[in-house]
């Protein structure tokens, strides 16, 4: 249980997928111009990571190795398609304006990460955590890059208003440059709220670093750990 | 050996258990999709034509076959009083990123153009995009059929200066949908009831 919550809850701070890992950045600056389409985007993402990780940590021992990647990509293609048509059915509007990105969710390289370095390795109650807690920080992640940029670029919130009367919106807020900015002063904050914290522990910055260990993977982990 | 097979083997059935999971989906979404796109794209240019109308004229939509063409055309009737009003139907032009397409509204009892709307069109912000203001689309409001060209054409119609692309992308789809709407008349009035 306590093993599960770790695996849920590093996704939401430690790993929070674009903040944090720098992961899945082209959805997270192309379609983030609204809180809705942010959230929307979010929700395809938990749906497609969830079920490719529970797929693929079910399956994980029939795939043989030399075969795994070209096993995950069919597997995340599929629920990418589902998610399309399903969204073209149900909810077209938010398709129209999500556009190309819907489709590239599979060649997002959280999908392909989570996979490789988690759910083929995992049992499946801990890929399906894994799957939820890196799937939900990205959606909050989204949202809230997405309602920081319509606040100020629009002046409305999942577009009801919000600010003053006579404010006047900072139009390039919802134009490409307007998410660079907005990303960098949210990975700055972080950053600035991480080493605070790491301080007050009295332990040194390195201490970020334990997320990366679980992934065994990069020479990161191994200097962390010699360190 | 062993090894390639398993391989080959289980590679083929992940694809084919994908395969046989999405035409199933397809299948089955597809007509919830084109009821989406009628609502979410067609119907909106018909209401801008059409201040007021009875039905709804996406649920009412019938399809005609023109003899010698493969693809049927769509019909949007607007009734009103029980009684068809007019016609709306959907045209496209080659415009200068990709094409454009026009919902056309057209009144059956005097043969004229009763106004057009874009649908849908990706067309240069600010620039070819000015082929959906009024006062380009105005133009054709009351419309006879020979007169809805382009001056140079020999019509009544001002080109959006400027957009000369974009503009042509809208007589070809106007001249589309009327080329269309002729050869289907008789049908379409034996099929809804109209005025007087």
């Amino acid at each position: 249980m306590i093993r599960m919550w770790k695996e849920f809850s590093k996704g939401l701070w430690k790993e929070l997928p674009p903040f944090r890992l720098m992961l899945g950045l082209c959805p997270t600056l192309a379609v983030t111009a609204s809180a809705n389409d942010g959230l929307g985007m979010g929700a395809a993402v938990i749906f497609v990571l969830t079920l490719s990780n529970v797929l693929i940590s079910l399956v994980r021992k029939i795939i043989p190795q030399k075969v795994r990647i070209a096993c995950y990509i069919a597997i995340a293609a599929t629920l990418v398609v589902v998610v399309e048509l399903l969204m073209q059915a149900f909810a077209y509007p938010l398709y129209q304006s999500l556009g190309i990105f819907v489709p590239l969710i599979v060649v997002n390289c959280i999908i392909l990460g989570r996979a490789e370095a988690f759910a083929g390795k995992n049992p499946v109650h801990l890929a399906l955590v894994d799957g939820l807690g890196i799937g939900i920080g990205y959606m909050i992640s989204l949202t809230f890059l997405g309602s920081l940029r319509e606040v100020l670029g629009k002046g409305t919130w999942f577009g009801h208003p919000v600010m003053w009367d006579g404010f006047e919106p900072f139009g390039f807020m919802v134009m490409a440059p307007g998410a660079f900015i907005a990303l960098g002063l949210i990975v700055g904050a972080m950053n600035f709220l991480n080493m605070r914290m790491a301080k007050k522990k009295a332990q040194g910055a390195l201490q970020e670093m334990d997320g990366c260990a679980a992934c065994g993977g990069c020479a990161m982990a191994t200097k962390s750990r010699e360190l | 050996m062993g090894e390639l097979v398993k391989m080959v083997v289980v590679l083929s059935v992940i694809c084919g258990a994908s395969g046989f999971v999405l035409s199933n989906l397809k299948e089955y979404t597809a007509p919830l999709i084109e009821m989406q796109v009628l609502t979410y794209e067609q119907k909106p240019a018909i209401e801008r034509i059409f201040a007021e109308m009875e039905n709804d004229p996406v649920a009412d939509r019938r399809r005609f076959e023109i003899p010698g063409r493969d693809m049927p055309v769509t019909v949007f009737p607007i009734m009103k009083n029980g009684k068809l009003a007019a016609v709306a139907l959907e045209g496209f032009g080659q415009g200068y990123s990709g094409d454009v397409s026009i919902m056309v509204g057209i009144d059956p009892q005097r043969d004229a153009l009763i106004g057009i709307s874009p649908a849908k069109m990706q067309e240069t912000p600010g620039i070819g995009s000015r082929i959906a203001e009024p006062k380009f689309t105005d133009q054709f409001a009351g419309a006879r059929f020979q007169d809805a060209r382009s001056k140079a054409d020999g019509g009544k119609i001002d080109a959006v200066s400027g957009a000369t692309v974009s503009s042509g992308a809208v007589f070809q789809a106007v001249s589309g949908v009327l080329a269309n709407y002729g050869a289907i008349k008789s049908d379409i009035l034996k099929t809804w009831k109209s005025g007087d």
